[in-house]
């Protein structure tokens, strides 16, 4: 567990615990609101999980770097992006393999690319985002997204 | 019936049916998947009930009016920035924000701030900033952190700009009904049936009207009923139901 989660349940377990005391009912019905938005998405959470599951399962960190490290730098930064979008690998694997990869050699852009969009898009979680927020949110919210991304790395390269 | 159970439960379907392929071509594929995913679901088990609370908490304890003037329309700046800190305060992946997010929303905070909220907390992580200085640099960092805010506040200005908030809500043509019930948005809580027993009731996992009279149901009843409902499902015509 990360320090952050580790303060958040520091944090709220005895909020709960004084908002049960101060406002019993209140809480109680926001409780059973809490849960019924929860429960639906529960489900679809754990089927996405299980798809980030096979999908690092075949396209693994190792296979993604060496992938990238053969390709030139703008249609690696295209590609990089892309890979970034439907990987969705947690950023305590990614900065690692990101910061080896730089000191291998590998250019700086394409790295930045995939670091963002890796983050910022999923396509993994697009069902369910369309289905909280609607289909031309989520659409409109990842476009601008990888567009960001791509931005973001052709500055860095030029700067750094 | 079939069709219908694969509609609803789309997602589970297409994973499994990848799962069942990875079986047929990869024995060793589908256990590694199996592995990866256990220490994922570890995360979720840790991280949601955290937003669990959170989103007590904020739903208790945090007025709609001191969202909407904080994370509002009229927001402005302040807004801005206190989203971006907020988001950056984040709990786990960014699936784990969108009941939070939700919530804001229907309490009043604004599109441009919910995708604010959304976008950072997907990128800007205090640990992951920390994680980044080691093995990228502190340079590396700071630049890549002012781009990337930078890039947020343009796309949520666009975003703003593009979607209006009934868009996410999705409206129905309220023709000749007083109120209906939005099946698609309709989580299955029954809070509506707790507040007016002789009007709604739950079918297959979905609030239903049962009975309505215009002349005997308390109309001011049926509005504070679909302003109780988490996730605005209740839509009311205002032609025919008026808050007075």
């Amino acid at each position: 567990m990360d320090i952050v989660t580790l303060a958040f349940w520091g944090i709220c377990l005895p909020l709960i615990g004084y908002s049960l005391f101060k406002k019993k009912n209140k809480t109680k019905e926001a409780t059973v609101k809490a849960k019924g938005m929860m429960k639906g998405m529960l489900l679809d959470i754990i089927a996405i999980i299980f798809l980030i599951g096979l999908g690092l399962s075949i396209l693994t960190p190792t296979v993604i770097a060496e992938f990238l490290s053969k390709l030139n730098p703008i249609t690696g930064t295209f590609i990089a992006a892309l890979i970034g979008c439907v990987t969705l690998i947690p950023a305590f694997v990614a900065f690692p393999l990101v910061g080896s990869l730089i000191e291998g050699g590998a250019h700086i852009v394409p790295s930045v690319a995939f670091l963002t969009t890796l983050t910022m898009v999923g396509i993994k979680t697009f069902p369910l985002e369309i289905k909280e927020f609607g289909f031309k949110f989520t659409a409109i919210r990842s476009g601008l997204s990888f567009a960001m991304a791509l931005i973001i790395a052709f500055i860095m390269g030029g700067i750094v | 019936m079939v069709i219908t159970l694969i509609k609803k439960y789309k997602l589970i379907f297409i994973t499994l049916s990848l799962y069942i392929i990875t079986l047929i071509f990869s024995n060793n594929l589908f256990f590694q998947a199996f592995q990866t995913t256990k220490k994922y679901l570890l995360e979720m088990l840790i991280v949601m009930p955290v937003i669990f609370m959170l989103t007590v908490l904020i739903d208790v304890w945090i007025s709609k009016e001191a969202i909407i003037k904080h994370l509002g329309e009229k927001s402005g700046l302040k807004g801005a920035v206190f989203s971006i800190f907020l988001g950056s305060l984040s709990a786990g992946p960014i699936y784990a924000a969108f009941p939070i997010c939700k919530m804001l929303l229907s309490k009043g905070a604004s599109v441009a701030n919910i995708v604010i909220i959304l976008s950072a907390w997907a990128v800007i992580k205090l640990p992951m900033l920390a994680m980044e200085t080691r093995f990228l640099g502190i340079n590396f960092m700071i630049l890549r952190w002012i781009l990337t805010v930078v890039a947020i506040y343009i796309m949520a200005f666009i975003t703003g700009k593009l979607v209006k908030k009934e868009e996410i809500h999705k409206e129905k043509e309220l023709i000749n009904e007083e109120f209906l019930i939005k099946q698609n948005y309709c989580v299955g809580c029954s809070i509506c049936v707790k507040m007016m027993p002789e009007v709604f009731e739950i079918e297959q996992k979905k609030a239903q009207i049962k009975f309505y009279d215009k002349q005997n149901t308390d109309s001011n009843l049926i509005v504070k009923t679909a302003e109780k409902c988490p996730t605005k499902a209740i839509l009311i015509n205002k032609k025919y139901i008026s808050k007075n």
